[in-house]
C-alpha cells in the first residue's frame, strides 16, 4: 500500500522583499509521523511552518492531504492545520482563556454549545480545567503554553505545526510537552533549533538551511553525521561532553 | 508580562458590577446626554448630579483615589476649555458690557462640571465591567462591527505596545541611571520607535495566530449575554433620578 502525504511540498520558493527565505524546499511527511524541522537561526523554518496554513503563500506547491492550498481551499486547509505559536502570548488574544479555546471552533462555523463541549475536552486533555474564566496574560508561561496548544487542539486538526515549542520551557516542562506531543493522534511538525528534544520526540527529522533542505533522515542517521550537524551549527557534542563531565 | 488597565475593578462585586452591559452602556451615555444638555448658566442642578454619581460610585465599590487619578489624567484638556471660554469673550468682547462679568464664569463652571461628570460616568462604565463584555454589550446594540473589532483588536495592541515598552525600559534602566533626564531626549526617541516597531512586529504574529484560526473578521461570540431583572430595576431608577433633575431643578 502506497504510503499517505499528510504534507506535500514541491519547489517552494519564498522571499521577503529582495531576500530570499525559502529556495525549492520539497518535502513529504506520512500520515500520522512525528516530523521534525531542525536548522540554525534564519534558515527559513518559521517561514516554511507559515506557508502549510495558507499564511504566507510562496512559488510552487503546498499540499495539504492531497488538498492543493489556494485561496479558495483556505478555510478547508486552516481546519487540518493547527499552527502553535513559538510565544504562546501572541496566540492568546481573547479576554478568557475558554474564549480563546473557543475561538477556532467558532470560526469553524460549530455551534455554542459544540464549541463549549470541545473547550471542556480539550482543556481536560490539557490538565486545564478550571481555568475557563482566567485571563491568559496572568496564566505562568508553562500555562500559557498549554492554552496555546488547547486553543490549536479544540480545532482538531490532522496536522499540528508547532514552532519553537521547547523554547523557554525548563527542563520538566520540555518532558512534559514531548509526552503530550507523542500523545496527539496528528501528524506532528516540530520546528526547532533545539535538537535532542526533536531528535527524542520524533520519527524524522529535515535540516533546513539557508532556505534549502539539506537532508532528510531518522534521527540516528543524523546524529551519526557530526559533520553536518557542526556545519549547520546543529551540533550537541558540547553539551554531550557538559553531561559526561557532570557525570549526568 | 501581567497588566490591568480599563479592567482593573471589572471583577468586583457590586450591583453595578452584575449589570448587563448593554444596560450600563444605554444608561450612562443617556446621564452623559442629559447633563450636557443643561442649560448653560445652569449650576444647581449639578449638585444633585453629582449627588447621584457619587451614590453610583459608592455603589460600584471602586476606590475613590481611583477615579481622581482619572479624572487628573482628563484635567487637562478640561481645563483647557473651562478656560479658553473666558479669554475668547474678552478677546472677542463678546459680554454685555465689552468687560468680563459673573455669567461667563458660570459658564465656565458649567463645562467644569459637565466634563467630569462625564468622565465619572464613563469610568465608571469601564471599571465595572470587563472590556470585551462591554464590546460584546455594543455589538449586541448593532454598533457597527467595525469600531468594536477595532476596539477589541487595540485592546488587544495595548497590552502588546506595554509589553515591549515595559522590555525597553528594562533594558534602558539596566545600562543607565534610570532617571528622566532631558539630556538623553535621543534614548528616549529611539526608545520609542523601537517600541512601534517591536510591536508592530508582534501584532503582525498575533494577526498570524488569528488567521491560522479561521479568523474571517469577526469576532465570534461564546457567551450569551442575559437581561435580569435588576438590570430593568436599575434603568428605571436611572431614567427617574435624572429625569427629576433634568425637568424640575
Amino acid at each position: 500500500m502506497p504510503d499517505s502525504f499528510a504534507v506535500e511540498v514541491k519547489n517552494l520558493s519564498f522571499a521577503y522583499g529582495k531576500d530570499p527565505a525559502l529556495k525549492n524546499v520539497s518535502l513529504k511527511i506520512r500520515s500520522g509521523e512525528r516530523f521534525g524541522i531542525i536548522g540554525p537561526s534564519g534558515a527559513g523554518k518559521s517561514t516554511l511552518l507559515l506557508h502549510l496554513n495558507g499564511i504566507l503563500s510562496g512559488d510552487g506547491e503546498v499540499k495539504i492531504d492531497g488538498l492543493p492550498v489556494t485561496k479558495k481551499s483556505l478555510p478547508e486547509i486552516r481546519r487540518k492545520v493547527g499552527l502553535v505559536f513559538q510565544n504562546p502570548d501572541d496566540q492568546l488574544f481573547n479576554p478568557t482563556v475558554e474564549e480563546d479555546v473557543a475561538f477556532g471552533p467558532l470560526n469553524l462555523g460549530l455551534s455554542r454549545k459544540e464549541a463549549g463541549t470541545r473547550v471542556r475536552e480539550t482543556l481536560k486533555q490539557m490538565n486545564l480545567e478550571g481555568f475557563e474564566a482566567k485571563a491568559s496574560h496572568h496564566l505562568s508561561y508553562g500555562e500559557q503554553k498549554r492554552v496555546a496548544l488547547a486553543t490549536v487542539l479544540a480545532m482538531q486538526p490532522e496536522v499540528v505545526a508547532f514552532d519553537e515549542p521547547f523554547s523557554n520551557l525548563d527542563p520538566a516542562m520540555v518532558k512534559h510537552l514531548i509526552e503530550i506531543i507523542e500523545s496527539l493522534d496528528a501528524t506532528v511538525i516540530l520546528v526547532s533549533q533545539q535538537i535532542l528534544p526533536v531528535m527524542a520526540s520524533c520519527h524524522r527529522l529535515a535540516i533546513l538551511k539557508d532556505g534549502q533542505v539539506i537532508r532528510v533522515g531518522t534521527p540516528a542517521e543524523l546524529a551519526a553525521d557530526r559533520g553536518l550537524l557542526k556545519e549547520c551549527g546543529l551540533d550537541v557534542g558540547f553539551f554531550c561532553s557538559i553531561c559526561k563531565k557532570l557525570d549526568l | 508580562m501581567k497588566h490591568d488597565y480599563l479592567d482593573k475593578y471589572s471583577s468586583l462585586d457590586s450591583v453595578l458590577h452584575n449589570l448587563d452591559p448593554r444596560t450600563k452602556i444605554v444608561c450612562f451615555f443617556s446621564a452623559v446626554i442629559v447633563i450636557v444638555s443643561e442649560p448653560r448658566e445652569e449650576t444647581t442642578a449639578f449638585l444633585f448630579y453629582y449627588l447621584i454619581l457619587i451614590a453610583l460610585l459608592l455603589a460600584s465599590h471602586i476606590p475613590v483615589p481611583f477615579f481622581l487619578k482619572r479624572c487628573l489624567i482628563a484635567s487637562p484638556f478640561i481645563l483647557m476649555a473651562a478656560l479658553m471660554l473666558p479669554v475668547s469673550f474678552l478677546l472677542g468682547g463678546k459680554s454685555a458690557s465689552g468687560n468680563l462679568n459673573i455669567g461667563v464664569f458660570v459658564f465656565s463652571l458649567s463645562i467644569l462640571l459637565k466634563a467630569y461628570a462625564a468622565i465619572i460616568l464613563l469610568v465608571l462604565l469601564t471599571s465595572t465591567d470587563r472590556f470585551h463584555r462591554l464590546l460584546k454589550g455594543m455589538r449586541r446594540m448593532h454598533l457597527p462591527n467595525i469600531l468594536t473589532m477595532m476596539s477589541a483588536l487595540m485592546y488587544r495592541y495595548i497590552f502588546i505596545i506595554n509589553d515591549e515598552r515595559l522590555k525597553t525600559n528594562r533594558a534602558r534602566d539596566s545600562r543607565s541611571p534610570g532617571r528622566f533626564q532631558s539630556g538623553r531626549i535621543k534614548v528616549y526617541g529611539n526608545q520609542t520607535a523601537k517600541i512601534f516597531l517591536r510591536s508592530w512586529k508582534r501584532a503582525q504574529t498575533v494577526y498570524q495566530s488569528m488567521l491560522s484560526r479561521g479568523f474571517k473578521g469577526d469576532f465570534p461570540e461564546f457567551f450569551r449575554l442575559q437581561f435580569k431583572l435588576s438590570d430593568g430595576v436599575f434603568a428605571v431608577i436611572m431614567i427617574v433620578c435624572f429625569g427629576v433633575v433634568r425637568v424640575f431643578i
